[in-house]
């Protein structure tokens, strides 16, 4: 057939006909000279690299509108900044998609493309790691991380735009700076801080509350951006070190607060209250992105001892006290990723944060502890080297040799599991009596429903039911009165069942 | 208040020694201060003692281990944050984590308990490892006056050691009031002095490091990371 066409002179060659991937299908020019198998292949590919790049630009150029919004101090409600960005979006889907298309076909696309573009592809084989769910989970709290942001900026006017700018280019340069060492990294987020604040300060003349409040907010935005490249990164030990921590840990699982010499009495129930709530401060700090928010967990839980010292012992607690209590805590909570969280928090927390004030304090002691407990031999527990090993070894331990002193009160699961079972014994209780009330009340029915019909009954007999002929006396009055059709019906005697 | 009062703290930390000149009227020059010494010294009487006198029944923080203090001198507000530190011989190994940017340092010791003294000249090596002599203000506290009479370290004796190593001495009584809020006063005063000497220099360097986009090598951040 293709030999008599040409010869025909029909100018189309057949190998333009077909399918450009070669399958022995027909193409077709509307999907790019592919047949509809291939094509729809293709296109999917390079739609699901798309929708990677997409999320990607839609996000910059969002910042880059929002960043005018807030600088043009337009009075448009939130609702049309948030359509005109979807607006954007769409009709850059479209070109763009057309350019991928492209892009796709010629081969030396990729190596033609500017900076800007192999950084967002960089960026998208960063992203695609993760499980898609995460991956969105996370861009909304960013989201919502960056709108929160824009709106206080809007409070701040000029120097608000400014520190916009600032905190891009910073996003942008700490995007080159991926690939360097994590030192590197938290150096140029340190020196970041640092030029924000003096810049707001020296030539903003911002006041030094506000530059405070800034600054926090910078760091919020910046660092819920960067928390999942910059928290415990491949190229640094952090997790081997985490591991390193937890394994101790739990290999101190017998210490006692005895031992420690921690002013805590855990058989008050205010005090034990407090205990647990510590431990769920300092647990939860891990869950927070923001160094900031991961310092207020661990002030959060220092105030909790601080306060379980205080019932126990009746006046303030010192620094004496508060030291191995929070060891103890740090000891019974086994907070997850701790080494991780220090040194997150030590590199990207704004410096000033660290080094005073009370977050400072705290966090300070965090370090202390968690060195204490690496540190920790038979010396600092007041025990002999012999026992020391011998619990350590896991032969003994410490309470076993006083069975008499177990209680339920002694550790936490079992308290719980106590508490549990007395909750479950109650509930059974209710349940038992649910039960009975049921039974009480279904009887209860049954003997009303026999009272009714017995009393019906009575009645009844009382008043048996007697139909007297009625023909006689009443057509004799019917039969002398015209107006007999317009009377009521005479009553009936009923009986009402209730 | 307490929130407020860390501006300019903050700022001050952010490398820029000098960022409080010129710019703002009310100067508020803010020190980190540790308490180092034994157990039941009394590091935290005095400190408990400094911010309630002021402060009557109001407390900064539930518990008495974190203190802030502004102190009025002449010339300057001096904000006072005072990090008490665990005294028991085991920490003693880890305490060098709390005096990392600490201006100033009280080394405390109890007069009527030789070991005590003992333990603040260990506290003193161990803080001579970390800082070079003028960059620490580090002032000798005998406490505890009002046990005069169970003496075991002499005034004369405490005072020939600070001399040899350059100290300050005092000494105080937390308990009957004795030089506690004198022995804070001189502290600042002694920042504040050691301030205006590094200030000239600081004012140069400033002028020349406002350029965002190339961080300055020179206002490096401090020692934490």
């Amino acid at each position: 057939m293709s030999l008599k066409s040409e010869r025909r002179g029909i100018h189309v060659d057949q190998s333009e006909l077909l399918c450009k991937k070669g399958c022995g299908y027909y193409g077709n020019p509307a999907w790019q000279g592919f047949c509809s198998k291939c094509w729809r292949e293709e296109y999917h590919k390079a739609r699901q690299k798309q929708i990677q790049e997409d999320w990607e630009l839609a996000e910059r150029l969002q910042r880059e509108e929002e960043e005018a919004y807030a600088s043009s101090h337009s009075t448009q409600g939130a609702q049309s900044l948030t359509f005109s960005k979807f607006e954007e979006k769409k009709t850059n889907e479209k070109t763009r998609k057309v350019i991928t298309v492209k892009k796709f076909f010629s081969a030396s696309s990729r190596t033609g493309t500017k900076k800007v573009l192999t950084g967002k592809l960089r960026e998208i084989q960063d992203v695609r790691t993760p499980s898609p769910s995460i991956n969105r989970q996370v861009s909304i709290e960013t989201d919502r991380a960056s709108k929160e942001f824009i709106e206080f900026l809007k409070t701040y006017q000029k120097p608000g735009q400014d520190i916009y700018k600032q905190c891009k280019i910073f996003l942008e340069a700490m995007h080159q700076k991926r690939e360097l060492s994590i030192e590197e990294q938290s150096e140029c987020a340190q020196d970041f801080y640092q030029n924000v604040a003096e810049k707001l300060q020296i030539r903003w003349k911002v006041s030094p509350e506000k530059v405070e409040k800034a600054m926090d907010h910078i760091e919020k935005y910046v660092m819920t951006r960067l928390y999942k490249y910059v928290f415990c990164p491949e190229t640094t030990e952090d997790e081997k070190k985490d591991l390193v921590v937890q394994k101790r840990i739990r290999a101190l699982h017998w210490v006692t607060p005895q031992m420690l010499c921690v002013p805590v009495n855990e058989e008050i129930p205010e005090v034990s209250e407090m205990v647990v709530k510590a431990i769920t401060g300092i647990i939860e700090m891990d869950s927070k992105r923001v160094p900031r928010d991961k310092l207020a967990c661990i002030t959060q839980c220092s105030k909790h001892i601080f306060n379980a010292i205080k019932i126990t012992k009746n006046e303030p607690a010192s620094a004496d006290d508060f030291l191995p209590t929070f060891i103890y805590i740090v000891l019974k909570g086994n907070p997850p990723r701790l080494q991780s969280n220090i040194q997150y928090i030590t590199r990207f927390c704004n410096p000033s944060r660290l080094m005073t004030g009370e977050d400072g304090y705290y966090f300070t002691n965090l370090c202390c502890a968690v060195a204490f407990i690496e540190k920790l031999d038979a010396q600092s527990l007041n025990l002999s080297q012999e026992d020391f090993d011998r619990y350590m070894s896991g032969q003994t331990s410490p309470r076993k040799q006083e069975p008499e002193n177990w209680s339920p009160d002694m550790c936490l699961g079992v308290k719980q599991m106590y508490k549990n079972l007395d909750l479950l014994s109650q509930l059974n209780e209710r349940q038992e009596r649910i039960v009975s009330e049921a039974k009480k009340l279904e009887k209860d029915l049954i003997d009303w429903t026999d009272g009714i019909a017995k009393e019906v009954q009575d009645i009844v007999e009382k008043y048996p039911l007697e139909i007297k002929p009625k023909n006689q006396p009443l057509a004799a009055i019917d039969s002398e009165n015209v107006e007999n059709d317009k009377l009521p019906p005479p009553l009936q005697p009923q009986v009402y069942a209730g | 208040m307490f929130k407020k009062n860390m501006a300019p703290r903050r700022m001050k930390q952010m490398g820029a020694r000098s960022s409080t000149d010129g710019h703002f009227l009310q100067q508020a020059y803010i020190y980190k201060v540790v308490l180092l010494g034994g157990t039941t010294v009394g590091k935290s009487s005095i400190a408990f003692r400094y911010v309630k006198n002021d402060f009557k029944e109001s407390m900064p923080t539930v518990g008495c281990s974190f203190f802030t203090q502004q102190v009025c001198l002449e010339t300057a507000t001096v904000k006072l944050e005072i990090w008490d530190t665990a005294g028991q011989e085991q920490y003693q190994s880890i305490c060098h984590l709390y005096y990392r940017g600490a201006k100033a340092a009280l080394l405390v010791y109890d007069i009527t308990r030789k070991e005590t003294f003992a333990r603040a000249k260990l506290w003193l090596r161990e803080l001579e490892k970390e800082f070079l002599h003028d960059e620490m203000v580090i002032i000798l506290v005998g406490n505890k006056t009002d046990l005069a009479d169970q003496r075991e370290v002499t005034f004369e004796e405490a005072e020939e050691f600070a001399k040899i190593k350059s100290l300050m001495y005092m000494e105080t009584s937390a308990k009957s009031n004795y030089q506690v809020t004198e022995l804070f006063t001189a502290i600042a005063h002694e920042l504040l002095k050691q301030e205006q000497q590094e200030d000239p220099g600081l004012q140069l360097r400033k002028n020349s490091c406002v350029d965002l986009q190339e961080p300055n090598g020179q206002t490096k951040k401090c020692c934490m990371s």
